[in-house]
This record gives structure tokens, sequence and C-alpha cells, in this order.
């Protein structure tokens, strides 16, 4: 069977599929009837959840932050008080950079070129891995919030030596996550551990089509430079 | 198209003159019948919520192709949360296949699994040039050169030729 004979297969079988199609009615109307959706009430409940938390986590713990700064500076450890505000700070931009690619996703003409609107959807959501790559950041920040100056002057040198020795690790993993959370990773077991569950997938996926469009687009530069 | 009931008028009339695009669509990206519904319901809405912007710089079949392939392709249907209406949104009266000889119903089953064993973005050219869309069409709906879509429509062409021929020998 030659490709002409095909498309004319193709084409006659969902000729007859058309022909013995009917829209339901009832449902079109109420599609007509669906008022513009929000970005909150399109998102998925356990999404907005987590994203309020991480939202009053930021500006509680914000709070309490400035005004340590503020009226106690001398009062408390500094090592709770810089780690605590590099936390939020790194949490505040985590969940900005959500935030700004969720904005850009539900504005992304749907009714553009393929490759067009394709590219600018993939390219976000593959952005989201930089939130996770900030979030990683914070990691070397859990080993030093609880120490004190008194700690280091007048305290135990073997329990110094291990806590540093994990803040070390902890910088290490950070600052080797930060760099190396990448698409080309994604076959490596470290990154599909880190990035199993569902709802990673569809992150992967938009790279995976964002390495598919490059691949057109350089045709089109191919094409243009011959 | 300033007023709602004209807007809603014309929403009806695209779906009802083109729900075979819509139906090709969904049928080319997804294999599962209750995903398929989910799709078009998908579609219908983005369509809906993308006719006020929609002007006659492009053909309305160029306009609908570019939503229907752009819903099919992102993960809308994945992320988004959606009201899951219990009615099928398009209904197949009859079995269409069990009209088609065997060798063809083989042959297009064959067509048809190929297919979706291609990526997103040579799923949607197969689709159009399987449709008889014309190259400067597939390039619009696409947004690539139209010696880019040549080029590529011959590889996957070629690359489909290479499945059947393996299949038959």
């Amino acid at each position: 069977m030659n490709e002409n004979e095909l498309k004319l297969l193709w084409q006659s079988s969902n000729e007859k599929l058309e022909r013995n199609l009917q829209v339901n009615k009832k449902n079109t109307d109420e599609i007509t009837k669906l008022k513009a959706q929000n970005l909150l009430a399109s998102m998925k409940p356990i999404k907005i959840f987590t994203l309020f938390v991480g939202i009053l986590w930021v500006l509680f713990g914000g709070i309490i932050v400035t005004k340590l700064f503020v009226y106690a500076y001398d009062k408390v450890s500094l090592f709770f008080l810089y780690s605590a505000a590099v936390q939020l700070i790194l949490t505040a931009v985590a969940i900005g950079i959500y935030l700004y690619q969720l904005i850009m996703i539900s504005n992304v003409n749907i009714s553009d070129s393929v490759i067009s609107a394709q590219k600018k959807l993939s390219y976000l959501k593959g952005s989201t891995l930089w939130s996770a790559k900030i979030s990683f950041l914070q990691l070397p920040f859990w080993t030093t919030f609880y120490l004190s100056k008194e700690m280091i002057v007048s305290g135990n040198i073997a329990y110094i030596l291990v806590n540093g020795f994990f803040t070390f690790i902890f910088v290490y993993l950070a600052t080797w996550l930060f760099f190396n959370i990448k698409y080309e990773n994604q076959n490596k077991k470290w990154f599909q551990w880190i990035f199993r569950g569902k709802e990673w997938q569809p992150i992967l996926e938009s790279m995976e089509l964002l390495n598919h469009i490059d691949y057109y687009q350089q045709l089109d530069d191919d094409n243009a430079s011959h | 198209m300033t007023n709602s009931n004209e807007l809603s008028l014309r929403f009806h009339q695209i779906i009802e003159q083109h729900k075979g695009v819509l139906f090709k669509v969904a049928k080319t990206y997804c294999k599962n019948e209750e995903d398929r519904q989910d799709l078009l319901q998908e579609m219908m809405i983005q369509v809906w919520k993308s006719l006020p912007k929609y002007s006659n710089t492009f053909a309305i079949t160029t306009w609908l192709y570019r939503v229907c392939l752009n819903v099919a392709i992102s993960f809308y249907r994945k992320s988004a949360t959606r009201q899951h209406l219990n009615i099928p949104l398009v209904e197949e009266l009859t079995s269409i296949r069990e009209e088609e000889s065997n060798e063809k119903q083989e042959q297009l089953s064959l067509l048809e699994k190929f297919i979706s064993e291609l990526n997103d973005l040579d799923k949607a050219l197969m689709l159009l040039y399987l449709e008889d869309k014309s190259h400067a069409e597939i390039s619009e709906i696409m947004g690539l050169s139209v010696s880019n879509v040549g080029t590529k429509l011959g590889r996957i062409k070629e690359k489909l030729k290479k499945k059947f021929s393996q299949f038959n020998s």
C-alpha cells in the first residue's frame, strides 16, 4: 500500500466517522457559560494548599526574623538569625519563581503556532526545576541555625567537628545539586530518585519536547543557510 | 463579534462544522476513551476562551488546528483541574471500522499504531499531512518554514515506510 492509498484510507475512514459524530449540545452550552477561570481555580487543591502554607511560612517567619534583626540583634544567636533569614529568602525566591511561571503559563496564547506556543509552555514548565534547585540551596542552613558563639568558643570540639563535617557535606551537596539538576541528567539514577512522582512527569516531558522543538528549529536554520 | 450571544452562536457553529478536527486530533493523541473525552472537553473550553481573540488573519481551520494541537500536546489534560462531565461530549453513533475490509482495517490500525509511536510534533505533522493540508497550511499551523515542513514530512514518511515494510516482511 503506497502513501496515497494510506492517505485515502485515513480520509475515508475519518469522513465516515465525522458524518456519524454528534456533538452533545447540552455540554457545549455548559462550556459557553464558563466564566474566565482565574489561576487559582485551575490549580489542584493540594498545590494551592502547599503554596498557601509556603507563603504563610515566609510571611510569618519574615516578620519574626525582621523584628529580631531590628529589636534584638545583639540578644539572639547570629547563627540562628542569618540561617533563618537565608532560608526564608530562598523559600520566597522559589515560591516567586513558581508563581511567576504559573502566571506566564496561563498567559500563553494557545492559538499561536504550535512550535511557538509549545516552546513558551515547555520552557516555562521546564524551568520549574529552578524552584527545586533553589530549595536545595537551603540544606546547609539547617545545620547551622542552632549553633551559637558560646558553643564555638567553649563547646565540645568533637561536636563542633562533626557538625562542621555535616555542614560541609550539605554545602557540597547543595552546590552540586544546584549545578547538576538539569535535563541532560534526567536518565541518572539520582535525578530519577529526586524527581520521581507524577507531579514531575509533565515537567520532564516538557523538557523533552523542548529538545524536539530545538531540533525542528535547527532544520529551519539549516534550510535558511543553504 | 461584540455580543456574547453572537459569540456563543459562533462557538456552536465552529464546533458543529469542525467537530471532525477536534475528534481527529483527540484520536491521534489519546487512545484511551476516557482521556479522549477529557481532551475533547479541554479543547472545546480553550476554543471558547480563545474565540474572542480570533481574527480573520488565519482561516478558521488553521486557527482551530493550532488551538487543538496545542491543547493536545501541552499538559493541560494532565495538570489542570477540570469539571468532569458525565455525558460524552462527542459520540460515535456507529462502529465504522466494521465496514472496512479486513486488509484495509489492518493497514489503518498499523498506520495509527505507527503514528502513536511518533513524538508529539511529528504526530501533528503527520496528522496534517494525512488530512491533505498543503505545506503552506501546515507551515502556518506549525510555525515552521515551508521547506522545513517538506524536509520533516519526508523523514517521517520514510520512517513509516520502513516500519510498514518491516511489518510486512
